[in-house]
Order: structure tokens, then C-alpha cells, then sequence
């Protein structure tokens, strides 16, 4: 039985330049902040940083881990990107049920570093199949 | 030849691209962010592509058609998922702009985006704020 309060087991995941670097050939996105290390130093970061919708990632695979294929069917998504992912840092995706209405359930979402800090906070809401 | 924010206007059409999301793209991008969720099971007759997965290779063809420049930020992101798609399917995203401002010294641009299977079923719709040096 589902509450108000119930939490799904987190996502934790240390990200690299490595992975930034493929998600950039997967996605298209060759913006030199992500992979530009000497462009990336003369920006407010002062180095590379992660795609937002690569953190953003890992709220829909910790979503869709609990609610298989209804995420997909029916799922709403959120989000604010708070502050930058680095490479070398390693980040939690949380998500905490806020909200039952009728056959929705509604998720507090977002991703924190290590220093507990969010970088990305938002909702989720999804259908909830009554078997 | 990117284009001029500064004209852009509420409701523009930025891009409107079809594409097939094949074995191949799938893989690589599940690879890349690592997804364990199992949505995506390539053995299968039909895999389905991960939800984030639509959202992340239709914004592809946006971002090449927007031409951003150097410096440019993702500030947030929102997604509706209507239906599954599954792999081999061909889309069609058409985006459009849905807020165009400037604060700070820094532009604000807002895409919509609609992406549909066919002639009409949209399986996902998204809007994308982007923060642009202005």
C-alpha cells in the first residue's frame, strides 16, 4: 500500500567526463561546457559540467524501476536544474510520494550531490495500475 | 545558420524534424546514461524506448535547428509521456517557442515541444527552458 511519505530506494552514481562525453555523442548535444575543458574554465563553473538531462535521467529510471511500463503510458515530469554536476561527483535521485489523488500518484523528485546539495528538485506524477 | 533570439515570438516554429529511433541510437543512449530500469530490453521482438530517451533525441534535432551558442544553459525541463514508443518507430518533433525574455542580462527561451507518431497521436509533449547569453 502506497502513503503518502513512501519513499522508492534511491539512484546513486558517480558521474565522469567519460560518461559526459558519451551521453554528448548519444544526444547531440556538443555544447563545449560539457566537454570543453579549457572553454569550460573561462565560465561561471570554471570546468565541464554535466548535461541537465542526463541527472534528469536518472528521475525517470528510478520512476520507471518502480512503475514499469505505466511511466512511459502516462508519466509527467517536472523539473529545475538548481546547480551544475561535475565530473567526480557522485548523485543521489530521491523521490518521496507527496500526493495521492484518485488513481495518481504524485512524486517529490530530485537529485543531490554529495555535498547534499539539490541540483535538480521537481515532480513526477504517474498513473497507478489497480490489478 | 542559427537564429536571431531576439526576433523569435511566442508560437514561432524552430524546428520540425522526423526521425526513427533504431536499435542502434537506443542502445547508445541507454549506454550513456547508464539507464538500469529494464523499460528498455533489446532482446525482446519489441523493445520499448526509455521515456527520457524520446525526450532527450527529439531535442537533438532542436538543438541542432536552434543553433545555440557556446555558454548556453538548460534550466528546466518538463515532460508529459502519452503513450509507449517502441523501437524502429519514426516521429515527427515540431517545436515551437513559448517564451522569449530577457532578465539579468540573460535570455530565457522557452520551447514546446510536440512529438507525434502518425498524423496526430502525440506520444510525448515537453517545454524546455533554456538560458541563452544575451
Amino acid at each position: 500500500m502506497t502513503e503518502i511519505g513512501t519513499e522508492l530506494a534511491p539512484i546513486i552514481r558517480e558521474i565522469t567526463q567519460i560518461q559526459i562525453a558519451a551521453y554528448a555523442c548519444a544526444a547531440g548535444d556538443f555544447n563545449p561546457i560539457h566537454l570543453d575543458e579549457e572553454f569550460a574554465k573561462t565560465t561561471q563553473f570554471g570546468g565541464t559540467i554535466a548535461h541537465g538531462m542526463m541527472i534528469a535521467g536518472l528521475v525517470s529510471e528510478l520512476i520507471a524501476t518502480s512503475h514499469k511500463r505505466t511511466w512511459p503510458e502516462s508519466g509527467k515530469l517536472k523539473l529545475r536544474f538548481k546547480a551544475p554536476v561535475r565530473p567526480g561527483d557522485i548523485v543521489t535521485a530521491h523521490a518521496k510520494v507527496k500526493q495521492i489523488r484518485g488513481t495518481e500518484l504524485t512524486y517529490s523528485v530530485g537529485v543531490r550531490n554529495h555535498k547534499d546539495e539539490d541540483v535538480i528538485i521537481g515532480d513526477a506524477t504517474v498513473a497507478v495500475v489497480v490489478e | 545558420m542559427p537564429l536571431d533570439y531576439v526576433n523569435l515570438s511566442i508560437g514561432d516554429v524552430v524546428s520540425c524534424r522526423e526521425f526513427v529511433l533504431d536499435l542502434d541510437t537506443v542502445s547508445e543512449y541507454v549506454a550513456a546514461v547508464g539507464d538500469r530500469s529494464n523499460v528498455f530490453e533489446p532482446e525482446s521482438v519489441s523493445p520499448m524506448v526509455p521515456p527520457m530517451a524520446i525526450g532527450a533525441l527529439s531535442l537533438r534535432g532542436v538543438l541542432d535547428d536552434l543553433g545555440i551558442p557556446s555558454g548556453t544553459l538548460h534550466a528546466g525541463q518538463e515532460m508529459e509521456f502519452l503513450d509507449s514508443v517502441l523501437v524502429g518507430e519514426t516521429l515527427k518533433c515540431r517545436a515551437t517557442i513559448a517564451q522569449n525574455s530577457v532578465r539579468r542580462g540573460v535570455r530565457l527561451v522557452g520551447v514546446k515541444m510536440d512529438v507525434v507518431r502518425g498524423a496526430r497521436t502525440i506520444v510525448m509533449s515537453a517545454k524546455s527552458m533554456i538560458m541563452v547569453p544575451a
